[in-house]
């Protein structure tokens, strides 16, 4: 494989300490509302994909003929997302739910120099604090990080989410 | 038997005084609950599924009427029956999965084996049971619902076999299910993959929402302005919306800008006039709609119609296309169950835009549905206000309702009971008349 390098490419490989890092980063940069840091994890033409559930046992796999929770590609899309939580015209936004990521089991694989995959589990405890009740939503993220300009972002996240049946709302900063 | 609640107390319907009130009791009283469920969702006709939802012979899903669980299944000679979903023995459910293929079902208790017509064909070491003449005597199949009835490839079913046929429980509305299905020479079909969501409030807030025009510039305006925004820009990575590219709900539009209509039995429609044009995905089908269909019809096909079939069924087609069934859970929880409702053999791309559009404004995910949600959950709180026990939302357009229709549902030859055409600010209420006029109907036993 090292035959190719780019003598001036810098290549930070990611290994699983990396990884670990860099999606409690992503998750940090959630649970304390930092959207705009958040945005900036993420390349401009990102993948950002949450699958419905198409009965007990399988989920959705072909977003252009089935139906998915989330499905945006395009990092502008995410930006909508942050602009209508902020705008003040959403009542759903208006006292805005606090939440933590837990993120575990961390398995990365490298694609190659330039591009990793992550594997994780999730919890997200979100509180409403509109009604004071908790709910917490699990599952698994995949991640794919490409590096750009020496810098890793988010080039695609699924969010494979298990307990699907959403209690009123959830939102990008509730998964 | 004393009747705990008066309908005079729940429902204030005087037409001659122009007095239209719904009492606050109907969303916050258990006990009132408990009755609508036996005698509103148990009592009458209630949607149960669409007939592609179990194609091929031995296909099933399951579902509830009311609080009865029940199985839609196609049997082997391609029937579609409805059975309640458990077993004669010990009531147990017999079915657990949403959807399947099986000629024959165990019950996961004690073995008793029913075939896909319903019929039992196994008891379990029946010979060795010492069982009494009596016990012959019982029918060991699965329960049957009382009635079981499909229009076009919806199904409905009811657990009281003393109601009206259901053509004529249908009604007029069915010329409103013909504008959703006749969008394909081969009917519609639900896009897979299902979401459900519950809200911590009373059932008839969804009920009442579906039809309610005057929320969408109030509720929505985030969503709005990311419309305004995304029609500005005209990037290709941004999800395009329909709904921007019609004016019926902009408050400067003038003139006709849509209505409502109200029918029989509850069901209710309201429409807004939505340019034939590419914001829609359904232009690629413009002109053989008019061939097959007439420009009028096709028109129609067009428009935003929100249609409720009482009690449980809403199909919402403005930007994209839904279908929604009401399942109450208690008098402040409900669980919606939701698809996206398709025509067969649209292209590829017209399927690509109409999921997209979907997901952004109609999941509990996307940018519009949580703030309906919470709104309904902000009202189930205030529901508890005592001292005025009248609302006071349902109120709009009752001077505005004429019996019968008018020139626009003409073109399809639509005769409702009541009708309302509007601009864009009337945003009429009286077609919530017909729900609770029906519910009041469906709980007239239950009431003094």
């Amino acid at each position: 494989m090292g035959d190719t390098h780019d003598a001036g490419a810098v290549v930070t490989a990611i290994g699983q300490v990396e990884a670990a890092a860099f999606l409690a980063r992503e998750a940090l940069y959630l649970d304390s509302g930092d959207y705009d840091a958040w945005l900036d994890l993420y390349t401009v033409d990102c993948l950002f994909w949450m699958p419905a559930w198409r009965d007990d046992g399988t989920q959705t796999d072909d977003p252009e003929r089935e139906l998915s929770l989330i499905y945006y590609h395009g990092r502008r899309n995410l930006e909508d997302r942050i602009q209508r939580i902020r705008s003040g015209f959403s009542v759903a936004s208006a006292v805005m739910p606090r939440v933590a990521h837990m993120i575990g089991n961390v398995l990365a694989e490298t694609i190659d120099e330039s591009r990793v995959r992550i594997d994780s589990s999730f919890i997200v405890n979100v509180n409403d604090v509109r009604t004071h009740r908790s709910h917490a939503y699990f599952g698994r993220y995949e991640h794919e990080l490409r590096l750009e300009d020496d810098t890793w972002k988010i080039s695609r996240k699924i969010i494979r989410l298990m307990n699907d049946v959403v209690p009123t709302m959830l939102d990008v900063y509730g998964i | 038997m004393t009747k705990r609640f008066a309908l005079r107390d729940l429902v204030d319907d005087r037409p001659q005084d122009g007095v239209f009130r719904v009492n606050r009791t109907l969303f916050r009283d258990p006990a009132l609950f408990d009755l609508e469920m036996k005698h509103v969702f148990e009592g009458g006709w209630v949607f149960i599924g669409l007939s592609t939802q179990a194609e091929n012979p031995n296909d099933y899903f399951t579902g509830f009427i009311g609080r009865v669980p029940i199985i839609v299944s196609r049997d082997g000679k391609g029937e579609l029956r409805c059975f309640v979903n458990a077993c004669p023995h010990k009531g147990v459910r017999l079915i657990q999965k949403l959807c399947g293929n099986a000629s024959r079902h165990v019950c996961p208790y004690h073995s008793w084996t029913f075939d896909s017509a319903g019929t039992n064909r196994n008891i379990k070491w029946k010979k060795a049971g010492c069982y009494g003449a009596g016990f012959d005597e019982e029918n060991h199949d699965l329960a049957t619902v009382a009635r079981f009835g499909e229009y076009r490839g919806f199904l409905f079913a009811s657990l009281n076999p003393d109601v009206p046929t259901l053509d004529e429980h249908l009604g007029e509305a069915r010329k409103l299910i013909d504008l959703v299905v006749d969008k394909s020479p081969e009917g519609i079909e639900l896009v897979p993959g299902r979401v459900t969501f519950t809200y911590a409030a009373n059932w008839k807030m969804q009920l009442e929402n579906c039809s309610d025009q005057y929320h969408f510039t109030s509720t929505h305006p985030s969503y709005i302005r990311i419309l305004d925004q995304r029609a500005k820009e005209q990037a290709s990575e941004v999800v395009q919306s329909s709904i921007g590219a019609a004016d019926f709900w902009q408050e400067d539009a003038s003139g006709v800008t849509g209505g409502t209509f109200s029918f029989d039995h509850g069901h209710v429609l309201n429409w807004g006039v939505m340019p034939v044009s590419a914001a829609l995905p359904e232009y690629e089908h413009a002109e053989t709609w008019a061939a097959l269909h007439g420009a009028a019809k096709r028109n129609w096909m067009f428009n935003m119609r929100n249609l409720t079939i009482f009690p449980n069924l809403q199909i919402a087609e403005n930007a994209s296309s839904q279908m929604r069934v009401i399942r109450p859970i208690a008098h402040n929880l409900t669980e919606m169950q939701t698809w996206c409702i398709a025509p067969r053999g649209e292209s590829a791309k017209a399927r690509s835009f109409r999921i997209r559009q979907y997901e952004d404004f109609f999941n509990p995910t996307g940018m519009a549905t949580p703030d309906d949600t919470v709104c309904y959950e902000e009202a189930q709180t205030g529901m508890a206000e005592q001292q005025r026990p009248w609302l006071q939302g349902h109120a709009r357009g009752l001077m505005a309702s004429v019996p019968g229709g008018n020139d626009f549902g003409d073109m399809i030859d639509l005769k409702p009971a009541h009708s309302v055409l509007a601009d864009a600010q009337l945003c009429d209420e009286s077609l919530f008349g017909s729900y609770y006029r029906a519910w009041a109907t469906r709980m007239t036993q239950a009431l003094s």
